[in-house]
């Protein structure tokens, strides 16, 4: 059991040298350029929970993510002359993700900050902004300032630059969320006075809700800290040159102003679209929809996946070898005994390095490794249940292991094992949520999109927990109705 | 036919079979007595190897029962029927595919010949009209017959018997003994751990008082009921007769 947990200790120093090195070894010489060409596509990272700069809008009918960022990268890609594929993830995973090669380059209204230069590099400025102040309408009198928010209770996005810039606000206890979301509804309900956000972001969401009044706040600001940038893997001088040719023509035609313009219609757009009044989850069904059904595909497939690992890991527990049963049992320990969160930000950066695995692979297989542990107790406790006069009645009938195993223990085992396998699924349907940090489109992660683009805090909340009810109600009932089928005695 | 040297089982430092020597015969009913914890249960058990003998030999139809491989263990156990005391009827099965699982999967018998020699053996120890029954619709004592009768299906060579009456309501103990008793008469070799006195004086044609580890007295019914040797067997007497 000691050597399974070595082992499984060297391999993350394993891998862990390599996220390292990966960072060391990158010798320019125009390779990334060259490599971006050869594959033909450009990936870029982005968190599009940020309108005008990334958000998602419906584009002749297909969802897709819009806005000033995005027609950046497709100008980029373009002049490279490649595809252009965009990959949505949270803003705090961003450059984790590209340091593990899971994306190309981000662009997603990033501030190239002193911090963040110490693990990317940056291209030149491409959008000089401002840094603004969101408060409750009705407050619009009282915060006028930096000074009148003294000692108050301000959120901002956690790892942003404006978590940094809210220090300038004296006393200030700050809030810190991921998602800008949540910010702005822990503003609606009073939890926190202000917020600090980029200034067209701010005036997007102001524009767009008149619960909320945004002001320009007087920060003391780097030169750097005052406009976003495209973040690159160190090293990759080719490819930084390439964007930045790119960018400068962006400049002297001023083309931002034209690209914020087109996603200024999008966002339009979508209020239009509210205003038609159809109800709120006639407009965003979609979204729950393809949410709901990737969630039901993670769970079943991990499910199914977790089911046969844990078979084979129950087997390797119960059997006499001392080396299979370490090694299953070191397994099962340690997976248990780490968070599914780490374990899925864990599988999708470091297959990063070495295959380009899409979000919803890796997503599917960090679930069903950590379901393959849980099932394997499942069924391990399920075999153990068993009258040990079992084995011995067939034992005694001259019966192999194997065939008693086979014949007589477990299916009596199943018994004991299916209620508990349900229970399993229906815990996956809702840790599979977890999923949404790597930017797979289930049910959370939709909600999310939803919360940004219908300007609602409170009610995509509510529709995706009826769905999650909606489904584990219905598969309890349908548990049980196999369970009593199956009892005939 | 089993002859059985200097045998010896502990469970860790609990030496529960201390040196048992004793030799069955063909055809022969041993009836087996003693007190609670005297290791009658893990004399039965060693015989045919659930229990793995810590010291001395057993031979069985001429093969030496120690250090065999895993397959000829299998295939020694399918020719010694054991019968316990909490029946271990196959719960998800039927009567009869109780009777058939084990002939069909160990020992090759086609599934037909298994079915019609299920449908014999549940007539012969009064059960014919449960075949599909499931053992949880089968009161103990029926549930005891189809476990002789799940033993009997794999043509065995000796039956075993560890107080197949002990977990039966009394009204029930007389149904599980006739069958016994019928097949003691077939001419079977019998090993039967057993408090019923009665039986033992009627079928037995031995009986081996067993105490702390030892066989300490043997002889014919006759013998060990009305005249004793041992004092720890006239105890014994006292108390259960
Ligand atoms: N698997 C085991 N592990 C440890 N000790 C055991 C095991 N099986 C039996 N023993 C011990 O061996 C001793 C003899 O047990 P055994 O069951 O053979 O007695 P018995 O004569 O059959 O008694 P009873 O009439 O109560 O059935 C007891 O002290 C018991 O605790
Ligand atoms: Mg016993």
């Amino acid at each position: 059991m000691k050597k399974g947990i070595q082992g499984i200790l060297l391999m993350i120093l394993l891998w862990t040298g390599l996220f390292v090195s990966s960072d060391v070894v990158s010798a320019e010489d125009g390779s990334a350029l060259k490599r971006v060409q050869d594959e033909g596509v450009l990936v870029v990272g982005t968190s599009a929970d940020f309108p005008p700069f990334e958000f998602y809008a419906e584009v002749d009918g297909e969802r897709q993510v819009v806005g000033m960022d995005m027609m950046i990268a497709q100008k980029i890609a373009d002049d490279l002359g490649v595809e252009l594929e965009i990959q949505d993830i949270g803003f705090d995973s961003l450059l984790p993700a590209l340091e593990a090669r899971n994306v190309d380059i981000v662009i997603a209204g990033m501030t190239p900050t002193a911090e963040r230069r110490k693990s990317v590099d940056f291209s030149e400025i491409y959008f000089k902004t401002f840094q603004n102040i969101m408060v409750r309408a009705e407050d619009e009198e009282v915060y006028t300032s930096l000074e009148s928010l003294k000692g108050l209770p301000i959120g901002v996005q956690s790892g942003s630059l404006q978590e940094g810039l809210a220090e300038q606000i004296e006393d200030a206890e700050l809030m810190s969320l991921t998602n800008l979301s949540d910010l702005l509804l822990a503003l609606k309900t009073n939890r926190i006075e202000a917020m600090v956000m980029q200034g067209p972001n701010a005036e997007a969401h102001a524009g767009n809700d008149e619960d909320l009044h945004t002001f320009v706040g007087a920060f003391e600001m780097e030169d750097d800290d005052a406009g976003s940038a495209v973040a690159f893997r160190q090293g990759e001088d080719s490819l930084v040159a390439a964007v930045n040719e790119s960018l400068a023509e962006i400049a002297e035609q001023n083309l931002t102003d034209e690209y914020l313009a087109v996603a200024g219609e999008y966002m339009a757009q979508s209020e239009d679209s509210e205003a038609e009044e159809s109800g709120f989850a006639a407009n965003y069904w979609d979204y729950f929809w393809d949410g709901t059904s990737i969630t039901l595909l993670i769970s079943a497939v991990s499910v199914l996946v977790g089911l046969i690992l844990g078979f084979i890991l129950a087997l390797m527990r119960l059997s006499k070898s001392l080396v299979l049963k370490g090694l299953a049992t070191a397994y099962v320990e340690f997976v248990r005994g780490t968070p599914l969160l780490i374990q899925v930000m864990f599988i999708y950066f470091a297959s990063g390095l070495v295959v380009n695995l899409p979000a919803l692979a890796a997503g599917i297989i960090a679930v069903s490794l950590n379901s393959g542990a849980y099932i394997a107790e499942i069924i391990r406790g399920g075999i153990n249940s068993v009258n040990k006069g079992q084995e011995e009645a067939a034992r005694s009938l001259g019966m192999s292991k194997k065939e008693a195993m086979r014949h007589i223990i477990f299916p009596q085992a199943v018994k004991n094992i299916w209620p508990a396998l349900g229970n399993e699924f229906i815990t996956i349907i809702k840790e599979s949520s977890i999923v949404s940090v790597i930017g797979v489109g289930e049910l959370i992660f939709q909600t999310r999109v939803v919360r940004s683009i219908s300007f609602q805090g409170i009610l995509p909340l509510f529709v995706a927990m009826l769905i999650y009810f909606a489904l584990t109600f219905t598969l309890t009932k349908l548990l049980n109705f196999y369970e009593g089928r199956m009892n005939h005695d | 036919m089993i002859k059985v040297n200097h045998l010896k089982k502990s469970f860790g430092k609990n030496v529960v079979l201390k040196d048992l020597n004793e030799e069955v015969s063909q055809g022969e009913v041993v009836v087996v007595i003693g007190p609670s914890g005297s290791g009658k249960s893990t004399f039965l058990r060693c015989l045919n190897l659930l229990e793995e003998p810590t010291g001395g030999e057993i031979v069985f139809e001429g093969t030496t029962l120690t250090g065999l491989k895993e397959k000829e263990m299998n295939q020694l156990r399918q020719k010694m029927g054991m019968v316990f005391q909490q029946f271990n009827l196959f719960p998800h099965k039927t009567a009869k595919e109780n009777l058939t699982i084990a002939p069909v999967k160990s020992k090759g018998v086609n599934q037909m010949e298994a079915d019609n020699k299920a449908v014999k053996l549940l007539d012969q120890v009064g059960l014919g009209d449960k075949a599909d029954a499931y053992p949880a619709s089968l009161s103990g004592g029926q549930q005891q017959r189809v476990a002789i009768a799940r033993a009997l299906a794999m043509d065995p060579d000796v039956m075993l018997f560890d107080e197949p009456t002990s977990a039966l309501d009394p009204e029930m103990v007389g149904e599980v003994l006739k069958v016994m008793k019928d097949l003691a008469k077939s001419g079977i070799t019998m090993i039967v751990v057993t408090h019923e006195m009665g039986f033992a004086r009627e079928v037995a044609d031995r009986v081996l008082f067993m105490d702390d580890g030892y066989i300490v007295e043997q002889g014919t019914p006759e013998n060990i009921f009305t005249q004793p040797a041992h004092e720890r067997t006239q105890d014994f007497l006292a108390k259960v007769l």
